[in-house]
């Protein structure tokens, strides 16, 4: 009997694509802790942090302008879906976390779209999640961007005449970003 | 992080006149206690940074007497704001000793609301095996509702009402749990599933007057539960669905969750 042929049928898994830029990326090693390109494997109750303190964070940006846990991400299931959708939480006092044009101040939190932009600070994550069927674990996989994310604008909606440079090719919201009311 | 006071005693039904022994003030809190006589309420306040916490007041109660389900609760639990687990674990702040309860059974979580001040509390189920009942909501693996002021949850044979008692502070919340040894949500004589057909997910107002089976006697001693300035007293009930009723539930999800 071929072990192959006998095995459980295995399910797909959730998977959290983030692709991360920050202007210092090769000056500073603030990425060294992060592994890119590996799809890590977490627990669906899992609340995973992000930021400093490697004690309580599972990915760390060695950054002192990064608070010692920035944001967290944790999956939840919609009554009457099969499929997991992420949360974004802002664990930072000192700084917001804008989640496309939704800006989260300490403790908010939204549900994370199937693709959207986080930033706070120099920081921008693309994140895009990729459905599975497996309610036990999902992946996340880093992946780094040697530009600058908003410059990759061919995600939102609509034209921002005040800023410019953006163009519509996408539903995802229909309302402008503001750039540089935040300090950085 | 959970800082853990004192445990209760008596681990057997608590009798909720009895009055608990008086907390040793933690070095870096403040415990303003008001009044020792026994029918004065027992005003519990941690302040942190001047700013009062949220209160949780958890009643508990399980229908079998004499278990130890209930021996690692302590009286009160001051928890950070990252989510308080509630299981059989090792790693659950709430430790409740059930063999059929999951080492991590529920979680709540609290967050704030945006534009609002106070502490709001989501309450997710973590048992793959066995579902949470939440003002009428039968939740599943990672389903999860926000609290409501006071919200009735039953899971593996426990019953536990939640009273939120906001707090201006954002760096802790506190729990203040009470064993009550009489039911604390009502049990329907028959076992009909379609009796929760057409149930409103929300509470029912209350019924002037009406008094629950099984009181809401929080650390002040028995009696009806004081109601917080500017809210009525929850008087009625909801029942807790047969286990049926569980699995299948038989009303809409609710879409304001989404």
């Amino acid at each position: 009997m071929s072990g192959f042929e006998d095995a459980d049928t295995e399910e797909t898994v959730t998977c959290l694509q983030m692709t991360v830029y920050h202007p210092g990326y090769q000056r500073s090693g603030i990425f060294q802790s992060i592994r890119f390109f590996n799809r890590e494997k977490l627990s669906s109750s899992e609340v995973v942090k992000f930021g400093r303190n490697s004690n309580t964070c599972h990915y760390t940006f060695q950054d002192k302008q990064v608070s010692r846990v920035q944001f967290s991400l944790q999956l939840f299931k919609k009554f009457g879906s099969s499929v997991l959708s992420f949360e974004i939480k802002n664990m930072s006092k000192r700084t917001n976390l804008i989640v496309d044009n939704k800006e989260l101040g300490y403790l908010n939190k939204m549900d994370l779209p199937y693709k959207c932009m986080v930033r706070f600070g120099d920081y921008q994550f693309l994140i895009e999640k990729e459905d599975g069927e497996s309610l036990e674990f999902f992946e996340i996989q880093f992946t780094l961007s040697t530009t600058p994310l908003l410059q990759e604008n061919n995600w939102l909606p609509e034209p921002i005449p005040e800023c410019g440079g953006y163009s519509s090719s996408s539903t995802q919201n229909n309302s402008p970003i503001e750039m540089g009311e935040n300090e950085w | 992080m959970s800082i853990l006071t004192y445990h209760f005693r008596n681990h057997s039904h608590k009798s909720p006149s009895s009055d608990p022994p008086q907390p040793r003030p933690t070095p870096s809190r403040e415990l303003t206690a008001t009044g020792s006589e026994p029918d004065v309420p027992l005003e519990v306040r941690l302040l942190s940074m001047e700013k009062p916490l949220t209160v949780l007041r958890v009643s508990l109660h399980h229908p079998t007497p004499g278990l130890a389900t209930f021996a690692n609760v302590p009286q009160r639990l001051q928890h950070d704001t990252s989510p308080l687990l509630v299981g059989r674990g090792p790693d659950a702040h709430l430790r409740l000793e059930l063999p059929h309860l999951s080492r991590r059974h529920l979680s709540l979580e609290p967050y704030l609301e945006k534009g609002g001040t106070l502490l709001t509390f989501n309450l997710k189920a973590l048992s793959r095996k066995s579902c949470v009942w939440v003002n009428g909501l039968t939740l599943r693996f990672l389903e999860q509702v926000p609290l409501s002021t006071i919200s009735r949850v039953a899971f593996s044979g426990i019953q536990m009402v939640v009273h939120i008692e906001g707090g201006t502070s954002l760096e802790a919340f506190v729990c203040c749990f009470h064993l009550s040894p009489s039911p604390l949500i009502d049990r329907p004589q028959a076992e009909e599933t379609d009796e929760w057909e057409g149930v409103p997910q929300e509470r029912p107002p209350p019924a002037p007057g009406q008094q629950a089976p099984g009181h809401l006697g929080f650390l002040h001693g028995p009696g009806p539960s004081q109601p917080s300035p500017g809210r009525a007293t929850e008087t009625q009930l909801q029942r807790e669905p047969p286990d049926s009723a569980l699995r299948q539930p038989l009303w809409s999800p609710r879409a304001s969750l989404d």
